[in-house]
């Protein structure tokens, strides 16, 4: 079955046509500048050359339907006919308490997919926006949503309130939701497969570190706890965000620097994090190329790596124990200095690594973990695309 | 969402105000000005806000790109032929407006949305002067525009629905907030906020407190995030003091005489804070040093 599989942002779409029968990417791309000057096609066939395609690409239908286009086209497309798509799996990011897993879209889910703006105002409005142009120009075929926060769903009440007065839950949903769980799922998945296990024996730790970076406890194949909380603020130093950090701070610099709620905003997620800290970048690897010269990349990596091994304890402790680590996305995946320095010190508790294979592994699914350590630690690639594919065809067939 | 070509016509701080919340929102715009002087220091202007916001951390490098790329300056007025929405920021004289409009009615595409920025002007009167009344509308924002959320929708004698409808897509697509009122001299904003300004004048003129007590009672008094003197230096006081004559004009009544003050003020080029002189004193970057004396002769 090909699955189209669609991510909306507010000026961009990314999609992949998964043939979920070989789980391979027939072809995978992105649509940018979306109603701006120059907006751009960049698509990629698995066995052909990328092409870019300029374009005035007005809205997030126009996009579709380019995309739908260039799927079929003479010389860049995978299919010969939009029938060959049947089905499409769009990238929700808040499914609020209401969505603990995958579903099939539908009128009256669109109501409820805009009762969720208002948690989700950033990410929810475009992701609409996509699953509607999918509508018009894919009217027939059948389209599921998968949601960023379903797999944190089950979390126990004592790890997703907040110590605030319990009427804010009430009135205003204020509560821990967690984000990246298509991936922690996928992730987590996997490394039971590698322990041998089934995911309802393991108890797992998994580090998703991209540009946003969230941990959570996998607790027999559950997510009891995760480090990204209301919105994807909180929890572990991301590249421009803060996470953690005492509530009182900002109220503080507020009132010094008589900041607005939009500048406190950006603020916290676009001045903070590597970027803020180091005055040097927001990308990894540019810290990790510029801590010999400058005091404060090192200070950055350090304060990165510090927030992400008290997660490993805290969630290790919060599961009463853990049998293996997974570093994923970006960082997770390709930066051998920050898994190194994360398990540093945590012999105590089982985990180690070789540092000879962790250096060597780049991008690539392999086992860290030193021969004394009782806890395994992987380096596994995530697939969201993948998981959202598989979710789409599941719930089309069910039907 | 893109409206199409959106053309600014006057490079002032409106027009920077503009352009900048504009082009921020992911939309191109095109900034007019009679001279490639003025269109230039309209760009100098918007980079220096935006400059002032990366350091209130409001914004980063990467947005002042992106803003700055989106917004072309020029001085060539026919570009109105092929433009969308028209946005008019000029100074608020009646018979300069009068004059763009017939401009831009003979230009403009019969379907482009022409919008006037004026703070106490008649729509009715500017539109008079077109073929198509009806598709000219008010929409008064408000100084610094990338801020303030709100804006007037003001409708004349003839303005359509549609043309209504548009103006409000528009000022969506600026996540704007907003008020609509029924053509007035002053509107709802000006009408309130300029006699306030005036009447602070007139206590300071009377020596009943200092300009920093005035603003100060306002501010913790009554919630105003800038007290009324302070404000006025901000709009710059000879727009003040149009604003308060033109309501003078329209509504005859005594309570809007400028202040002998604002007008002392303005006939010796203190203008606020884009003079650096006006009740107070302000640096060239506009932070205020100190209060000034007003009583008796202006100190320099």
């Amino acid at each position: 079955m090909n699955i189209l599989v669609i991510n909306a942002g507010s000026s961009s779409v990314k999609y992949q046509l998964i043939d979920t029968d070989k789980e391979l990417a027939l072809a995978k791309g992105t649509v940018s500048r979306i109603g701006m000057s120059a907006s751009v096609l960049t698509h990629k066939p698995h066995d052909r050359a990328e092409v870019k395609v300029s374009a005035e690409i007005l809205d997030h239908i126009i996009a579709i339907e380019y995309i739908v286009t260039i799927l079929m086209s003479e010389n860049h497309g995978v299919i010969k006919d939009a029938s060959e798509i049947h089905a499409v799996g769009h990238r929700v990011v808040h499914g609020g308490e209401k969505f603990s897993s995958s579903v099939l879209i539908t009128k009256e889910l669109m109501a409820e997919l805009r009762n969720l703006i208002e948690l989700a105002p950033l990410h929810n409005p475009h992701n609409i926006r996509g699953i509607n142009a999918c509508m018009q120009k894919l009217p027939d075929v059948p389209m599921v949503a998968v949601f960023d926060t379903a797999y944190h769903s089950k979390m126990p009440p004592h790890a997703y309130i907040y110590g605030l007065p319990y009427v804010m839950y009430k009135r205003y949903g204020i509560r821990r939701y967690g984000f990246h769980g298509t991936s922690h799922r996928y992730v987590a998945d996997l490394a039971a497969k590698k322990l041998d296990k089934d995911r309802s024996e393991c108890k797992i730790i998994t580090a998703h570190l991209g540009n946003g970076a969230s941990i959570a406890a996998i607790d027999r194949g559950i997510s009891v706890d995760t480090s990204m909380g209301f919105t994807p603020l909180e929890g572990l130093l991301m590249g421009t965000r803060t996470g953690d950090l005492d509530p009182a701070i900002i109220l503080h610099i507020m009132a010094r620097e008589e900041l607005t709620l939009h500048e406190a905003n950006t603020l916290l997620n676009k001045h903070s994090g590597l970027a803020g800290i180091s005055g040097v970048s927001s990308d990894m690897r540019e810290i990790e190329e510029s801590v010999d010269e400058n005091k404060n990349s090192a200070l950055a990596l350090e304060t990165y790596c510090y927030r992400v091994k008290k997660y490993i304890g805290a969630y290790a402790a919060a599961m009463g124990g853990v049998d293996a680590l997974v570093f994923t996305a970006g960082i997770g995946e390709n930066s051998s200095i920050v898994r190194s320095k994360s398990c540093q010190g945590l012999g105590f508790m089982g985990i180690g690594i070789d540092e000879a294979v962790n250096a060597k592994s780049k991008g690539i699914e392999a086992d860290i973990s030193s021969m004394k350590s009782t806890v395994k630690t992987f380096v596994i690639p995530t697939n969201e695309e993948l998981v959202i594919a598989r979710d789409t065809r599941e719930l089309v067939e069910s039907h | 969402m893109n409206q199409g070509n959106i053309i600014i016509i006057g490079a002032g701080i409106m027009g920077q105000g503009l352009a900048e919340a504009i082009s921020a929102s992911g939309q191109d715009v095109i900034l007019i000005d009679k001279t490639t002087k003025l269109a230039q220091k309209g760009i100098k202007g918007i980079t220096e806000s935006i400059d002032h916001e990366i350091e209130k951390w409001g914004l980063t490098q990467s947005d002042k790109k992106s803003i700055l790329a989106r917004i072309q300056p020029s001085t060539d007025l026919s570009q109105v032929e092929d433009a969308e929405i028209v946005l008019e920021a000029i100074p608020d004289e009646i018979g300069m407006k009068k004059k763009l409009f017939e401009q831009l009615d003979s230009l403009c595409q019969p379907n482009t949305l022409l919008i006037s920025n004026t703070s106490t002007l008649s729509i009715s009167e500017i539109a008079s002067v077109t073929e198509r009344p009806e598709k000219i509308i008010g929409m008064h924002f408000l100084n610094p525009v990338t801020k303030i959320p709100l804006v007037e929708f003001v409708k004349g004698l003839k303005t359509n629905q549609e043309t209504f409808d548009k103006a409000v897509q528009f000022a969506q697509t600026l996540d704007k907030q907003w008020i609509t009122v029924n053509e007035y001299p002053g509107f709802v904003t000006t009408r309130i906020i300029v006699p306030m300004m005036n009447e602070a004048m007139h206590i300071l003129m009377e020596g009943v407190a200092s300009a920093s007590d005035i603003d100060k009672a306002m501010k913790l008094g009554f919630g105003f995030n800038v007290g009324p003197l302070t404000l006025a230096d901000m709009m710059g006081l000879d727009v003040v003091m149009s604003w308060m004559e033109n309501l003078l004009k329209e509504l005859v009544e005594h309570k809007y005489n400028p202040c002998p003050l604002l007008r002392k003020l303005v006939r010796s080029g203190h203008l606020g804070v884009k003079t650096g002189k006006g009740f107070f004193t302000y640096d060239s970057e506009g932070n205020k040093l100190r209060e000034n004396q007003l009583n008796g002769a202006l100190v320099e």
